[in-house]
């Protein structure tokens, strides 16, 4: 039997945290989540983050007329995020480095400590964390950082390639020493 | 051998699934806006149903053609209920100028720009005239006029006159429209080179469902069941289509003084070469990789076979660069797996182009508004135009290109460029904006039963 965690592939974790929405609060929710992207999504300043998204889920809407009930019992808030390290320091990380931004989400679902913040905050999400069933990571074992570092390099040496094509061989070799040589 | 049902041509509205292509010298596009009950629309748009073209085989090529296509706003206008346009395509709902920021219809292209009445939610009907001779042309545009005025509550709110350029040339001097998809059922005549790559150099035409609702598409083909592709609900869904309208404008003193100042300092050949590269075309439409040292004066762009290449053997771009137009808009087997990420994303385009031609060696713009109109049909605007539009021709990622865009279409920021590929590359720059959207719209196409659902106040 394996011992590996379901939520990890190459270096980075797949977190999902799945959280029942307070009844009535599910259109405030909405609105808040919406509103995040004209100021600059929060999740931008925890660095390890290759990819999240939070998501509300609505309750299954039921066909007039017929017994069939909403199997989930109401809305749901789902926050999924593929990051690079574990997951207790990047809950903690989450709390920290965006407390405003955790607190007026999760305050909107039900069990959520008061005050929205620190250990309780981050106990609170690791309680309702829901196992991947199977995660994949598109690049491998590359962290946020590296990737980052990759595309920067790439960017720099296309630059190069275009400002030198007119150089001459050894003006090219001084300029490219200059631009990636030892520092 | 398809096993797939016959069109309904009678029922398909004309120049959709084959050109009218040379047959007509005049073409004018105009946009009504409706400004009544839908009633009284109905009326109007009723009277119009015995004029519309449709794809059957003509006895005698008509003077005129007529064809009528639809924003979401017009079909509101004309009485169709909003539970029937919630099951059109969302994208089509949004309309073009909501997804501005997806297309790259950004700086001069942002809708803001744009030209009165497109973009803006008031243009609701599109109809397009084709005629022969300018005398057909002006008697078909007073008809039209008349009707509207007439019935009252509609009227113009933007019109294009385009028209056919000497030798089938769009601005900057290529032949256009002739590389379009084979389609099973409609062009198969036209497999090699417009049907989907298959082993052993052969091809094979793609299900009519890829442009024509109502048809099975890829999808359906390999599903057991045989499902066929979303389309709206009732008549609507069949025998329709989703159209595409982008008014470009090309600034081709700014494209010729480019090349040519480029073209100084490119080591392996003169503008003429230059140019090519960037489009994967020579002038006459010959393609590189079929023609990699130059023109053919006996290529003959109509052929069958004209467009029978693949990118299989030059995945270096050495004889097509990797981002050349023509490689960005079909990329055919260029991105491996057989051709399998590419053959879901291909439209038919029935393009014209407007304004003066700037004439030959003229490198100083001379303030005449000239471009394309770009005009595309498929079945899904999302999968198709868009599919192509975003990653293929903004963006140069799944080309191993990063973040180079299409040079021939241009980019205003400063830092684009394009790489032609050989022993030593050549870089092409600096990329200047070489064409702006001016306007544009989705639209939906409906087939002549669609549309006789819609005036009769029952398309749902």
């Amino acid at each position: 039997m394996s011992t590996r965690s379901p939520n990890i592939a190459g270096s980075t974790y797949s977190l999902m945290v799945w959280t029942p929405i307070i009844p009535g609060r599910e259109a405030q929710l909405r609105s808040l989540l919406e509103g995040l992207a004209a100021t600059g999504s929060p999740l931008a300043q925890v660095p390890r983050t290759h990819m999240a998204r939070w998501l509300v889920v609505p309750a299954m809407p039921v066909p007039p007329g017929t017994d069939v009930h909403d199997p989930l019992g109401g809305p749901f808030l789902l926050f999924t995020s593929n990051f690079d390290g574990d997951v207790d320091s990047y809950l903690h990380e989450l709390c920290e480095l965006i407390p405003d931004a955790a607190a007026a989400i999760w305050s909107h679902c039900v069990g959520c400590p008061q005050p929205a913040a620190g250990a309780a905050l981050k106990a609170y999400l690791h309680r309702n964390q829901v196992d991947s069933g199977f995660a994949f990571a598109a690049y491998g074992d590359a962290s946020v950082q590296r990737i980052r570092t990759a595309l920067d390099k790439r960017e720099r040496l296309a630059d190069f390639a275009v400002r030198a094509q007119d150089m001459d061989r050894a003006t090219r070799r001084k300029a490219f020493l200059k631009e990636f040589g030892p520092a | 051998m398809s096993e797939d049902p016959p069109l309904e041509l009678a029922d398909i509205q004309g120049d959709i699934l084959r050109a009218y292509g040379n047959a007509y010298d005049h073409t004018s596009y105009a946009f009504v806006r409706i400004d009544c009950e839908p009633e009284q629309a109905q009326a109007w748009f009723s009277g119009l149903l015995a004029h519309v073209t449709t794809a059957a085989p003509w006895a005698r090529k008509p003077l005129t053609t007529l064809n009528v296509a639809l924003t979401a706003n017009g079909l509101a206008a004309l009485g169709v209920s909003d539970e029937a346009i919630a099951s059109f395509a969302d994208e089509f709902r949004q309309g073009m100028a909501a997804r501005a920021q997806l297309l790259g219809d950004a700086g001069p292209s942002a809708p803001r720009e744009w030209e009165p009445g497109l973009g803006t939610g008031d243009a609701h009907v599109l109809l397009t005239i084709n005629a022969q001779e300018a005398a057909d042309h002006r008697r078909a545009l007073g008809k039209m006029e008349a009707a509207m005025a007439d019935a009252g509550g509609v009227a113009v709110i933007s019109q294009v006159d385009a028209q056919l350029l000497h030798g089938a040339r769009e601005h900057f001097g290529f032949a256009d429209g002739f590389a379009e998809p084979a389609i099973a059922g409609a062009t198969e005549d036209r497999v090699a080179g417009g049907g989907v790559p298959e082993k052993h150099g052969r091809w094979r035409a793609l299900a009519a469902g890829e442009f024509i609702l109502g048809y099975p598409d890829e999808d359906s083909n390999v599903d057991r069941h045989r499902r066929l592709p979303s389309a709206p609900d009732g008549p609507l869904g069949r025998n329709s289509t989703y159209m595409v309208w982008r008014k470009l404008r090309q600034d081709v003193a700014l494209w010729r003084r480019t090349i040519a100042a480029a073209a100084e300092r490119y080591p392996l050949g003169d503008a003429e070469k230059l140019a090519a590269k960037v489009v994967g075309r020579w002038h006459d439409g010959a393609p590189l990789e079929t023609h990699p040292d130059g023109p053919d004066p006996s290529f003959d762009a109509s052929a069958n076979g004209a467009n029978d290449f693949r990118y299989g053997a030059d995945r270096d771009g050495r004889r097509c660069p990797l981002g050349a137009h023509i490689r960005r808009s079909n990329p055919r087997d260029a991105l491996g797996n057989e051709g399998k990420l590419s053959f879901r994303h291909r439209m038919i385009r029935r393009g014209m182009p407007y304004g003066p031609p700037l004439p030959d060696g003229v490198l100083h713009d001379d303030g005449a508004d000239r471009g394309l109109v770009f005009v595309s049909f498929q079945a899904s605007i999302f999968r198709q135009f868009e599919g192509v539009q975003t990653p293929w021709i903004n963006d140069g990622d799944i080309f191993g290109l990063g973040t180079d865009k299409d040079f021939l279409l241009g980019d205003g920021s400063g830092s684009g460029k394009m790489t032609i590929q050989g022993r030593k590359p050549f870089f092409l720059t600096p990329q200047e904006t070489f064409v702006v959207t001016r306007g544009g719209e989705y639209l939906f196409v409906p087939g002549i039963s669609a549309l006789q659902a819609i005036a009769d106040g029952v398309a749902g």
